[in-house]
């Protein structure tokens, strides 16, 4: 690599670590910081100790049990995750940042010293996130070692082969077999839509058995050879077994680095459209849109936004928000979630199962609401509008959850239903039941979610990959979320339960119970949330 | 129109504005004048409602900006110095919106004539964040004229705009405060001062140190061949407060 990129990159590296020390100076970094660490030793004392517990002879058949599995399932993963990338081909392969651009791309460098030294950067990066993975995955690959060794090989190589894919396909764009891509997609969920089906209607024969088929058959071993060479680094059980095929993994890195400085040349004036085109997405993100936000410079206005007493304008914003930024974000969601009922009935667990309900708390706890922002959140930077509206607070507060509530609960009603079609034994009453209480427990997560950000507002992307503060906050407002989201969940229940005791012969008054003082507590949060929004001052909390 | 009385604002120990009085009727336009970090910003964010103050009245309209802010802020259109606009509406929607937060009944006539006006009617379609930062300027000031506010607040309107931008917001302010608005406009640019102002307040360190009428302010610091008479009159109280203090 050229001296100065060396240098720029050391530099750059110095004031990373400079500013998460900077982060450590203040009280609230500090806390976040422990906070996120604290969490992660629970994390993985928790999970020795657990291996502990069982017998030697227990954790030694869990270990090749679970070896078997990153075995057969880690190649079928890494696989998808490409045809993914090759779906969506979309982005530059190397991001480089405006001011990259501005300052390399017009000083006196080799593309290929520029691409080494955006690689370059990515591997310390990397390096950052296996030290992580490390500590958590140590249980499963034997040592600390292998396991970060073998974590950051295979990062490297997904970023790399979907550089390589993204590349070869940009090359070919507008020749004949760049025409093939989607059919060739529309071929492989096809296929994957009818291994569903096929496992759900055969009863002795699981997702996970066709997938495993798959994967030990001679066409899957062949479709599959540079992916197994990563997951057999991470199942290596000796030091030798280990080292043969990190040189693999190694080998596979640098022919897919190697192809992609090749395929660079080739690609320039694109690479160059997409980096602008990256970076203007991810300055929307920051600013609370979506990365998938439309491109279009004009489009037909609506004549008119309805007023519905100061609420209307905020909600017809935020509608207009979701309709241009993030709509392909809902269909992606609207089709998981109507996927869910098959999957789980196809893997064989039942919905009552803490694993599916951590699953689909976890995806409308955490995963929904910072994929698909429409309300405060990503409003940050225009708190100043909603200040000045001659509106009443508790109307914009409302206007803001309507379609951020609204939209969620669309994707959560596909769930509902697709998992009461395939969940056996299971009610049509149930279905309704359901389906009433996921609408005031959206709004309680959205609203304490506004509500802790209105009273210690944020960024919403981390600044790098190694933003603890971040990550640290981000885990204690999921953790206090979740205690509220409990609480009123017990709350409700209780009433219900007192009910049922006091009165019952029939569930209908206890669920009506149950309802009425869930909604009475999200009342409660919505004014809690308006003494946020009244209290929130832009020049007192945003630095 | 706009009554400020003894108004102060502090953030966690440090006085941004102290004990700020002045008036400004309708038909006036005032001149807020001050170096970087005098107080101007703060005095316009705390009189259209961003920000709560420590002490002091802000009458907008006969309205407590404190007490009764929905009352005052439906008086108040606010130009703020870096328009952040919503990037996923286009610039009619943006005054349709507007239209719908301070229910103004029939917009239409009114929203495509402010276009023509801005030259935005070509632009009508066109998502914001497509804009350069002068025409979105010009949408916020659209926007804040929309429903006829009696009282317009300027934070540097000027910035970003070509010639011809410039001289349309010019005569804007002036049509508005024929028409009656009380307006308040901040900015660092003393030619737009002698262009528009009725009055001229210049804060120092969050405190006034000069409001009176542009006429008294020309007589009392003078014309010399270097200068004009607002440069000296701000330079005289600026650099005179930072000599005493040092």
């Amino acid at each position: 690599m050229d001296q100065a990129l060396f240098r720029l990159l050391m530099m750059r590296m110095r004031g990373g670590f400079r500013l998460r020390l900077m982060q450590l100076t203040s009280l609230r970094g500090l806390l976040f910081f422990l906070a996120f660490f604290g969490i992660i030793w629970l994390l993985v004392a928790t999970s020795g100790a657990s291996s502990d517990m069982g017998a030697m002879s227990d954790a030694a058949l869990n270990r090749q049990t679970l070896s078997a599995q990153i075995s057969t399932f880690m190649p079928i993963s890494m696989l998808a995750m490409s045809l993914l990338t090759v779906a969506l081909t979309t982005g530059p392969t190397f991001h480089f940042s405006p001011a990259e651009i501005n300052f390399l791309y017009t000083g006196p460098f080799h593309r290929r010293d520029l691409i080494i030294y955006k690689f370059s950067a990515y591997v310390a990066g990397a390096t950052l996130s296996s030290a992580l993975i490390a500590v958590l995955a140590q249980g499963q690959t034997g040592s600390a070692l292998s396991a970060f060794f073998a974590s950051l090989l295979t990062i490297i190589f997904v970023q790399l082969n979907s550089a390589v894919i993204v590349m070869a396909a940009q090359t070919l764009e507008g020749s004949r077999l760049a025409r093939i891509r989607y059919p060739v997609i529309v071929l492989f969920f096809a296929a994957a839509a009818a291994s569903i089906v096929y496992a759900w209607t055969v009863p002795d024969r699981s997702l996970f058995d066709l997938l495993s088929a798959f994967r030990h058959s001679w066409i899957g071993t062949i479709i599959l050879i540079p992916y197994i060479v990563f997951a057999e680094l991470f199942v290596s059980s000796s030091l030798p077994q280990q080292a043969f095929w990190a040189c693999i993994a190694l080998l596979i890195n640098t022919a897919l680095l190697r192809a992609i400085i090749v395929l660079d040349a080739r690609t320039t004036d694109r690479a160059l459209s997409e980096n602008a085109r990256a970076s203007n997405r991810w300055e929307r993100v920051k600013q609370g849109g979506s990365y998938w936000a439309t491109q279009r410079a004009e489009v037909r206005s609506i004549r008119r936004s309805p007023t519905w007493g100061g609420l209307g304008p905020i909600a017809w914003r935020q509608a207009l928000n979701v309709a241009r930024n993030s709509l392909k974000v809902v269909v992606v969601f609207v089709g998981i979630a109507t996927c869910a009922g098959p999957l789980v009935a196809a893997v064989g667990i039942p919905l009552s199962d803490p694993r599916v309900l951590t699953v689909i708390y976890t995806f409308f706890g955490f995963i929904l609401p910072r994929t698909l922002v429409c309300d405060f959140r990503g409003d940050l930077s225009r708190m100043e509008i909603y200040k000045t509206l001659p509106i009443a607070p508790w109307r914009i507060c409302a206007g803001q959850l309507v379609v951020q509530v609204l939209v969620t609960y669309v994707i959560a009603l596909p769930l509902i239903v697709s998992i009461i079609v395939f969940e056996k034994g299971s009610v049509t009453s149930g279905a309704l039941v359901l389906a009433a209480f996921a609408l005031p427990l959206i709004v309680l997560i959205y609203t304490v979610e506004n509500t802790i950000h209105l009273l210690f507002p944020k960024k919403l992307v981390p600044m790098g990959r190694a933003d603890f503060e971040f990550l640290g906050r981000s885990l204690v407002e999921f953790i206090a979320k979740t205690i509220v989201v409990l609480a009123a969940a017990a709350a409700s229940a209780a009433v219900g339960y007192f009910t049922l005791t006091a009165f019952g012969t029939s569930l209908a008054l206890p669920v009506l119970a149950s309802w009425i003082t869930l909604t009475l507590i999200v009342l409660l949060t919505v004014v809690m949330m308006q003494y946020a929004f009244r209290r929130f001052a832009m020049a007192e909390t945003v630095d | 129109m706009i009554t400020v009385t003894n108004f102060s604002k502090q953030y966690k120990g440090f006085t941004a504005v102290k004990d700020l009085s002045f008036s400004v009727e309708p038909g006036q336009i005032l001149g807020l004048l001050g170096p970087n970090g005098a107080g101007k910003t703060t005095t316009l964010r705390t009189l259209c409602g961003i920000i709560p103050p420590t002490s002091g009245r802000l009458l907008i309209a006969g309205h407590d900006i404190a007490e009764a802010p929905i009352a005052a802020k439906q008086n108040i259109g606010y130009i703020p110095d870096d328009p952040r606009l919503f990037d996923t509406m286009t610039v009619w929607e943006h005054l349709a919106f507007t239209a719908a937060a301070y229910k103004v009944a029939d917009f239409e006539e009114s929203a495509e004539a402010l276009l023509m006006s801005f030259e935005l009617t070509h632009k009508r379609d066109t998502l914001v964040h497509n804009l350069s930062r002068g025409m979105r300027q010009k949408v916020a000031i659209a926007c804040a004229f929309l429903h006829d506010p009696k009282v317009i607040l300027f934070d540097e309107p000027l910035t970003g705009l070509d010639p011809q931008g410039i001289r349309g917001i010019k005569q804007a302010i002036r049509e508005r405060a024929q028409a009656g608005a009380a307006i308040i406009i901040s900015s660092h640019l003393l030619s737009l001062f002698e262009d528009l102002c009725t009055h001229i307040m210049v804060l120092n360190l969050g405190e006034c140190r000069l409001f009176g009428t542009m006429g008294s302010v020309l007589s009392e610091f003078g014309q010399n061949d270097d200068s004009s008479a607002l440069e000296e009159a701000y330079f005289t109280i600026t650099q005179n407060k930072e000599m005493d203090q040092a």
